[in-house]
């Protein structure tokens, strides 16, 4: 099928494009708009990077894993793992901006300082709203990103475009899952005439993701509860607390969870990676006995790759990262949260398909996914 | 044109010879706006009205030129009004009512329909609109006709105080033949003052007179020399032919050895009907065929008159034996010839010429056009919803198509853009959720926009006007219009600033250049946020107006095959594919792009467009 149109029809119009930013930086046919993946004109090209890349066109994940990992690293539930670790980067200046311990930034920086990456893809959250990707090449501009934003930019894009340029030859790239996802499809499955120079791409940090929200619709939010432009964090508690917390002038303003699900992305409805299986290292939010006023201050740490342990190893070694004992049970605990984001999926790719055996993009992995 | 040797054969092209027509008959008024296929008339008539003495103008839309037109016979003066037949419609009202207050110095209205739509918008028939009005019409065919035609009607037109219409087609505005001219008066017709008790007015009672003048005409018309007969006294099987089809029926009479036994009726005066002259052929006939362009309007008159007298005739015509829609040609009247006659039909000789691949009509190489519609189809993308977007008439028609990325969802005649979309404008107060878009070219801006811009801007609409300013009154061949500052008579005047006028309306105003596509899309975006009635005013003269400018500084583009993409992953041939310039072509061998440098004009858009850089620019402004 032409490129565009088999990504306006099997992505864009039944609403599971992640606005990751994929397809995006390649040519003069897709863009995005505050988060919404536009399509300028037609392309008649049959293949493409972007359907290629694309994390929600069909995917044989279970190839794609074996191919990066090995196989008895492989965790049903989260996907390669080599060790759960709770960190927080040891300087304090990061965690002053950071989302939770810091240790993204810390990492990050840390990967740059000691030559894994020459430059790296990350998003300048601007305090929640109106996110942009961004090509960072020094310690400035990596500490410049810290915090998240729950509106996607099209990072990807500024990917694409570093490595049309091949300037920089190891490049690493943070993201959410599907960003990360797409990534190790550039990585897998380059254009055999045009790999867009994929050999270039360095580690890659995968956030965890529960959801990401729409894009005006935040900013609607953030506007009832706070002066958008005072706004400089915004978090989800656990869902005990059933709120989104933004920070405007320093205090914390709550807003009831329930003004939010209805803003979630219709692309994340259909998301079946929670911990961003592919991924050298994956970092969310610590989840520890000691409760949230502690654990919004550090992070859980999946390492996946043997990549991602030298650089932990090393980031320890250093004293870049602080660590401290994970909870008892804590692995079950994310493996469960992690099923039951799969579960979702199926089930809404079930009601999107309407066929209980059709799991849309997952189809490729039916067998791995229907009896979840 | 201007010669006064009278029995000299010229050869002439329709239009020529309706503008001689016009000399002969001694004018002292014209007035237009430009329509194919009667375009170059008005033009013509400008260049020679200082030296014939009298005054000719390109009017701001067809209403002025007719009511001019009136104002003019109202003292005495002989005035002709040249519109095409969607400005004959515009004309409606004032026609009518023109038409029931009379004239006094003869008024003739020449209208030309394009059968078949070769150049138009759609196809129309201007014939009913003399019957609807209640006044006399006429139709040549032959060049000479259209010549001496004009005389004739002006004669007509005093001779019964009404205006007369001349319906003309494409054939015989464009087609050449040998006219033999007829002497030039000393000089124009003498006006008169107009007296205290004049009066030309449009009110009920004068509805009867008028009805009188029509039938005092019918007398005339059945002795009138615009119509001939041929064939035998009674015919069995008679043709009645009006306008072009007369030629091909005469013709194919001949070829099929028929022409002896078949009458042949040839009209020149189609309204009122000479109707004791078509009768005395009809009576004897059995089968009639009637010829003529567009709809069948002769055939429903002649129809109306063999049942009024009782006549079993059968009929032959639009209803059955030739195509409902489109123009005569040979082949088709001579089918229905054979119909008629039952003569064999020919078969057709293989003509051996290629079939010529279909191309879609598309904007010239450089035409600023091409460029504000590739932004706005960009524009209305990153809408969250796609806008609306309401076409007009112009060279900007052809947005619809490729050329303009498939730009409109509807549109309608000229000017009426504004208003279909002020109509979606005032919805998007009530739950129509999307951007409301529509454009004009200066030229239309003038001749029926303004109305619309003032009534959207008085209701406050939520809408866009995106005026196409390229400084020319492109699609017909740049006649002047009150944005450029020159008239018919080659005069310099004041142009109109339309920022100004705009301004005054009280709409919001942004100008852009449509080749400054960053800013231009800024513009374009930033204009679409803004709530109630805003104007884009795009600016870029045309590109054949630029040749001339750009031919001082010549440019070279051309394409670094070397960086090209070509089909690859990354670009697809957007440049020629996409943007889809005449000038951005594709080399077949090397399977890269390729300017066409006799095409191009170097307007150097499609450089900032190319994803690889691979499109370079030398020379002109930039180096
Ligand atoms: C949309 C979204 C949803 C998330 N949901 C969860 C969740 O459910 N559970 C959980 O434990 N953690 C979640 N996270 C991760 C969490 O918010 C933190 O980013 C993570 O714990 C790392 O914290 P940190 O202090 O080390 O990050 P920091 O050192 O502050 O660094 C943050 C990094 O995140 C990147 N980033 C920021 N916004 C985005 C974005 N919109 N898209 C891609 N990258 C971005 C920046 O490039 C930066 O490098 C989510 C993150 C995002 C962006
Ligand atoms: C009532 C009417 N009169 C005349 C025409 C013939 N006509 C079609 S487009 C056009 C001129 C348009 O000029 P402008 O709006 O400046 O656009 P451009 O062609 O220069 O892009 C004319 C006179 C018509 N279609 N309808
Ligand atoms: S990425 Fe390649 S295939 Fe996809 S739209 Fe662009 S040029 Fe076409
Ligand atoms: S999911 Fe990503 S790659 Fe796919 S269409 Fe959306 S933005 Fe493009
Ligand atoms: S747009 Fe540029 S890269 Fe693409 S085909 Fe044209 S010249 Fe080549
Ligand atoms: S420079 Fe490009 S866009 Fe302009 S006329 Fe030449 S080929 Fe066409």
């Amino acid at each position: 099928m032409l490129s565009t149109i088999a990504l306006d029809t099997q992505v864009l119009r039944p609403g599971l494009c992640t606005g990751c930013g994929a397809c995006q930086g390649l040519c003069p046919y897709w863009g995005s708009v505050d988060g919404r993946t536009v399509c300028f004109f037609d392309c008649e090209r049959t293949d493409g990077r972007c359907q290629r890349f694309c994390p929600r066109m069909p995917t044989d994940l279970d190839a794609l894993r074996k191919q990066f990992f090995p196989e008895d690293t492989i965790l049903p539930e989260i996907g390669p793992f080599r060790g759960l670790y709770l960190t927080r980067a040891a300087d304090e200046s990061i965690r002053a901006k950071a989302q939770h311990g810091g240790s993204m930034t810390a990492l990050v920086e840390l990967a740059l300082k000691e030559g894994f990456l020459d430059a790296a893809v990350l998003t300048r959250s601007r305090g929640g709203l109106n996110p942009e990707g961004v090509l960072a090449t020094t310690p400035e501009e990596v500490r410049a990103c810290s915090g998240s934003s729950f509106q996607v930019p099209p990072t990807l894009a500024v990917l694409n475009q570093a490595l049309k340029e091949n300037k920089y030859h190891s490049i690493g790239v943070a993201g959410t899952p599907c960003k990360t996802l797409a990534v190790y499809k550039m990585k897998a499955n380059p254009l055999p005439e045009n790999d867009n120079h994929a050999g270039n791409i360095g580690m890659v940090f995968g956030l965890f993701c529960g959801w990401g929200l729409d894009w005006d619709g935040l900013n609607a939010l953030a506007a009832k509860h706070a002066d958008p432009a005072k706004v400089s964090h915004m978090d989800i508690p656990p869902s005990k607390y059933h709120s989104l917390e933004l920070r405007e002038d320093g205090e914390t303003v709550s807003v009831n969870l329930d003004e939010v699900t209805p803003l979630v992305r219709s692309g994340c409805r259909y998301c079946a990676d929670m911990t961003a299986e592919f991924a050298d290292l994956s970092i969310g939010g610590a989840r520890s006995a000691d409760g949230w006023d502690v654990d919004k201050g550090w992070n859980q740490i999946i390492v996946r790759s043997e990549k991602g342990q030298q650089l932990l190893d090393l980031a320890r070694e250093k004293g870049v990262l602080e660590f401290k004992d994970a909870m008892e049970g804590g692995l079950e605990k994310l493996k469960k949260a992690s099923l039951g984001k799969k579960r979702t999926a199926v089930r809404n790719l079930r009601e999107l398909t309407g066929r209980p055996d059709d799991l849309g993009y997952l189809n490729p992995n039916r067998e791995l996914f229907q009896d979840l | 044109m201007t010669a006064n040797a009278p029995g000299q054969v010229c050869l002439m092209q329709g239009n020529e010879a309706i503008v001689r027509g016009a000399v002969e008959a001694g004018i002292n008024f014209a007035a237009s706006y430009p329509g194919s296929p009667s375009s170059q008339v008005l033009g013509m008539l400008g260049k020679i009205a200082r030296e014939r003495g009298f005054y000719a103008e390109w009017s701001t839309n067809e209403v002025c030129a007719l009511q001019a037109c009136t104002g003019a016979s109202l003292a005495n003066g002989r005035a002709l009004c040249v519109v095409k037949q969607n400005g004959l419609l515009c004309t409606a009202d004032a026609l009518h009512c023109a038409a029931q207050a009379g004239v006094k110095g003869g008024l003739v209205i020449v209208s030309s329909d394009d059968p078949s739509a070769h150049s138009s918008t759609n196809e129309f028939d201007s014939r009913w609109q003399a019957m609807s009005a209640g006044i006399p019409l006429l139709e040549p065919t032959t060049m000479q006709e259209a010549k001496d035609m004009i005389p004739y009607a002006f004669e007509l037109s005093e001779k019964v105080g009404q205006l007369v219409l001349i319906r003309v087609t494409t054939r015989v505005c464009h087609g050449r033949g040998n006219v033999t001219l007829g002497p030039l008066p000393e000089k124009p017709r003498a006006l008169e003052r107009v007296r205290e008790w004049d009066r030309m007015v449009c009110v009920s009672y004068m509805h009867g007179p008028a009805l009188q003048k029509l039938e005092s005409l019918r007398e005339c018309f059945e002795t009138s020399p615009c119509n001939h007969y041929e064939g035998p006294e009674a015919p069995k099987k008679l043709i009645i032919a009006g306008g072009t089809g007369r030629l091909y029926g005469q013709e194919a009479l001949r070829r099929l050895g028929v022409d002896k036994e078949t009458g042949f009726l040839s009209l020149g005066t189609l309204w009122p009907l000479p109707e004791s002259y078509i009768l005395k052929r009809l009576r004897s006939a059995e089968e009639v065929l009637i010829l003529e362009e567009v709809d069948p309007f002769l055939e429903r008159a002649v129809q109306a008159l063999a049942g009024r007298e009782g006549l079993r005739v059968k009929f032959l015509g639009r209803d059955n034996a030739l195509p409902a829609v489109g123009e005569l040609d040979p082949d088709v009247v001579t089918s229905a010839i054979c119909a008629l006659t039952g003569a064999a039909l020919p078969e057709k000789k293989p003509t051996g010429e290629l079939e010529l691949p279909v191309r879609e009509m598309s904007f010239c190489a450089g035409c600023p056009h091409r460029a504000t519609f590739y932004l706005l189809k960009r524009a209305m993308r990153q809408e969250k919803h796609p806008g609306v977007v309401v076409g007009d008439i112009g060279c900007y028609f052809m947005a619809g198509q490729s050329a303009g990325q498939y730009a409109w969802q509807t549109c309608n005649c000229m000017g009426s853009g504004v208003n279909v979309a002020e109509g979606l404008g005032q919805l998007t107060n009530y739950g129509l959720d999307q951007k409301v878009v529509t454009m004009c070219g200066d030229s239309t801006f003038f001749h029926t926009i303004l109305p619309g811009l003032v009534n959207a801007t008085y209701h406050n609409a939520n809408m866009l006007l995106i005026v196409l300013d390229n400084s020319a009154t492109a699609m017909t061949g740049f006649q002047p219009h009150p944005g450029t500052g020159l008239t018919a008579m080659g005069d310099h005047v004041k142009p109109m600033d339309i920022p100004k006028i705009l301004d005054a309306v009280g709409c919001k105003v942004e100008v852009a250049d449509p080749f400054d596509v960053v800013e231009a899309e800024k513009t374009l975006r930033w204009m679409l946020d803004q709530p109630g009635m805003n104007v884009l005013i795009m600016r870029q003269p045309c590109a054949t107006l630029m040749t001339k400018e750009r031919s001082k500084k010549p440019v070279r583009v051309y394409v670094d095959q070397d960086v090209c993409i070509g089909d690859g992953c990354g670009c697809d041939k957007y440049c020629s594919r996409v943007w889809g310039c005449p000038g951005n072509t594709w080399d077949f061998k090397k399977n890269k792009a390729l300017i066409d440098p006799v095409t191009c004009v170097g307007c150097g858009v499609c450089a900032k467009l190319c994803p690889s850089g691979a499109i370079k620019v030398e020379g002109g402004e930039e180096a």
